[in-house]
């Protein structure tokens, strides 16, 4: 069931410039979604969107069945989110940020609130004024934040941004904990290619306010069978392999369709005097999709 | 209801958390000392020259009250303006700029209830600076000339003179001070107004200074005699009103009535310009 529906999305700023061009896509119950795009793609402008923030040209997101143009209050009753950089307000306690966004929530739960700020680590910080805070603990307490009162749905702007390496390792293992026992359904939005691949099911790939791929995750693919084939003649290999229905890029990575057989495909190459020097399994990089994507368009 | 108060005690609770807040009133109390201390150095003479030209005695009408309501009047004119500019010319630019907006408006509120919530605390806070002025003022009137006495009320703004004895001038300096915190609630307004776009908080606290400056200015050069009623601080001056032997209550609600529709006008239109607003960085 599709938790977070984005529809149709257009936006174009008063600058003329285009932000979004008839943008959708579906957010999965329970499945991590990554936003992946280059810095100014529009990511964060569907963000924006789907907290009402940002008016849509045309379209809409739904929440839950709930459009957020239309109940904006209701479909945000559902969604949790860190939305840009999240900036406390750095005079008043890390508890004391949490009780004045939780009562624009309608809702204060002082043991879940516990619950939460101990789940993040902030325990022993909470009562301290969050200037004292690390850029890390500041993470911490904008993804508590987020999960008060216990949302349906994460939004993540790029929530490891500037982030040290083991900051980045604590905040992936808290999200990937909360998907695992929750069953949280969470939307990242970043421009890291190794924290999409490390933490999301699917991708949605936008590139100058276009989606230009929506799919698994390639590190995440189960159904694609991917080969990397060596050979001194590729123009005659990939004759072959169209001939055979496969297709082969210059780097002779080759995609075998779901109807053939892996080895099949080898004894096509060699009756048709292919010298195959190799010919091995290749896994896919996110990295490699996303330069492909882009080297194309 | 509850969550309505719940939310603006959120709201409160950030403005009484800054120390700035708090720099306005110990501002005040320190420019109401200077005051004070010229009073006493340098008397008041031209309060003096009006008590004695009326043919009372100066003695009794140089009391705790009269002091007062001078140190008041000059504090609020010299101060007044300022730190109700500050405050709610920061109050949506500033959380704007910072990006708490983003973080407040990721809940499940709507943009006319987080404003109203923050109109609500910068024209309290206006209310409850006047009063803290008007009260600090007394306390140190009491200091220099202790408990009793008259009190001596002019507003020339309004061409009110008036002589009470101690009792019932309380009675007046108590009504006015809560009626004066009313008119500055526009000042609050109007830099609220400005706040509600994007704009520095700074070009909305001097934005709001400037219109009630030059209002102010306009207001007594004599070129706008017969368009007074256009100017808003011929509305906010009838406050002095209250302090009148009679009070003329039909021209006191008439002047408040023009005071909350202007003030509910610019919350109207800071509104609408907030909420056409994309909040993105």
């Amino acid at each position: 069931m599709a938790l977070l529906e984005v529809r149709h999305l257009t936006k174009r700023w008063p600058t003329g410039r285009m932000a979004l061009d008839d943008v959708s896509f579906e957010v999965q119950q329970g499945e991590i979604l990554g936003l992946l795009g280059h810095n100014g793609a529009g990511k964060s402008t569907i963000m924006g969107i789907t907290l009402g923030m940002v008016r849509p040209d045309t379209g809409e997101v739904r929440i839950g069945g709930r459009s957020v143009q239309k109940d904006r209050g209701g479909a945000l009753q559902q969604i949790g989110a860190i939305y840009e950089a999240a900036v406390f307000y750095d005079y008043l306690s890390g508890w004391q940020n949490l009780r004045v966004l939780c009562s624009l929530s309608g809702w204060w739960d002082e043991a879940e609130v516990k619950r939460v700020v101990q789940m993040v680590n902030l325990s022993r910080a909470i009562h301290q004024k969050t200037a004292t805070y690390s850029h890390g603990m500041r993470q911490r307490l904008a993804l508590a934040q987020a999960l008060l009162p216990q949302p349906k749905i994460l939004l993540l702007d790029e929530p490891t941004d500037g982030l040290d390496p083991e900051g980045i390792r604590e905040f992936r293992e808290l999200i990937l904990h909360l998907r695992q026992h929750q069953g949280m359904t969470i939307m990242l939005n970043s421009h890291l290619l190794g924290e999409i691949e490390q933490m999301c099911d699917r991708c949605v790939i936008i590139k100058d306010g276009k989606k230009v791929f929506a799919g698994p995750v390639p590190s995440q693919e189960k159904t694609r069978r991917i080969f990397q084939l060596e050979t001194s003649d590729i123009g005659l290999a990939r004759e072959v392999l169209d001939r055979a229905g496969a297709t082969m890029d210059k780097h002779g990575i080759v995609e075998v369709p779901l109807n053939m057989e892996p080895h099949d495909l080898v004894a096509a190459l060699v009756h048709g005097n292919v010298q195959v020097s190799a010919w091995q399994p290749h896994r896919r990089t996110l990295e490699e999709l996303y330069m492909g994507l882009s080297s194309k368009s | 209801m509850i969550l309505f108060f719940q939310q603006w005690y959120g709201e409160l609770l950030k403005l009484f958390a800054r120390r700035r807040t708090y720099i306005g009133f110990g501002a005040f109390v320190a420019l109401e000392i200077v005051i004070l201390l010229l009073i006493k150095k340098f008397g008041m003479g031209p309060i003096q020259k009006a008590i004695v030209g009326s043919g009372e005695s100066f003695e009794y009408y140089f009391s705790a009250l009269t002091v007062a309501s001078t140190v008041m009047g000059f504090s609020v004119f010299l101060l007044g303006a300022l730190f109700l500019s500050l405050v709610a010319g920061d109050i949506v630019a500033k959380e704007g700029e910072d990006g708490h907006m983003r973080l407040l408006l990721a809940r499940p509120v709507s943009r006319f209830r987080l404003l109203l919530l923050k109109y609500l605390t910068c024209t309290g806070y206006a209310f409850f600076l006047i009063q803290f002025l008007a009260w600090t003022s007394f306390l140190l009137g009491l200091v220099l000339r202790g408990w009793g006495g008259g009190y001596f009320a002019i507003v020339p703004e309004v061409s009110v003179v008036a002589f009470y004895d101690w009792g019932p001038g309380l009675q007046r300096y108590a009504c006015s001070s809560l009626a004066l915190g009313l008119s500055m609630t526009t000042v609050s307004s109007i830099a609220f107004f400005l706040s509600c776009f994007r704009i520095k908080p700074a070009a909305a606290t001097i934005g709001a200074l400037t219109y009630i400056l030059v209002d102010f200015i306009l207001r007594n050069s004599g070129f706008m005699d017969s368009y007074q009623h256009f100017l808003v601080t011929k509305h906010m001056a009838n406050w002095g009103r209250i302090l009148a032997e009679t009070i003329d209550w039909p021209l006191v609600w008439r002047g408040y009535a023009v005071v909350f529709g202007v003030n509910l006008t610019l919350f109207t239109l800071g509104y609408a310009v907030f909420e056409s607003r994309d909040l993105k960085s």
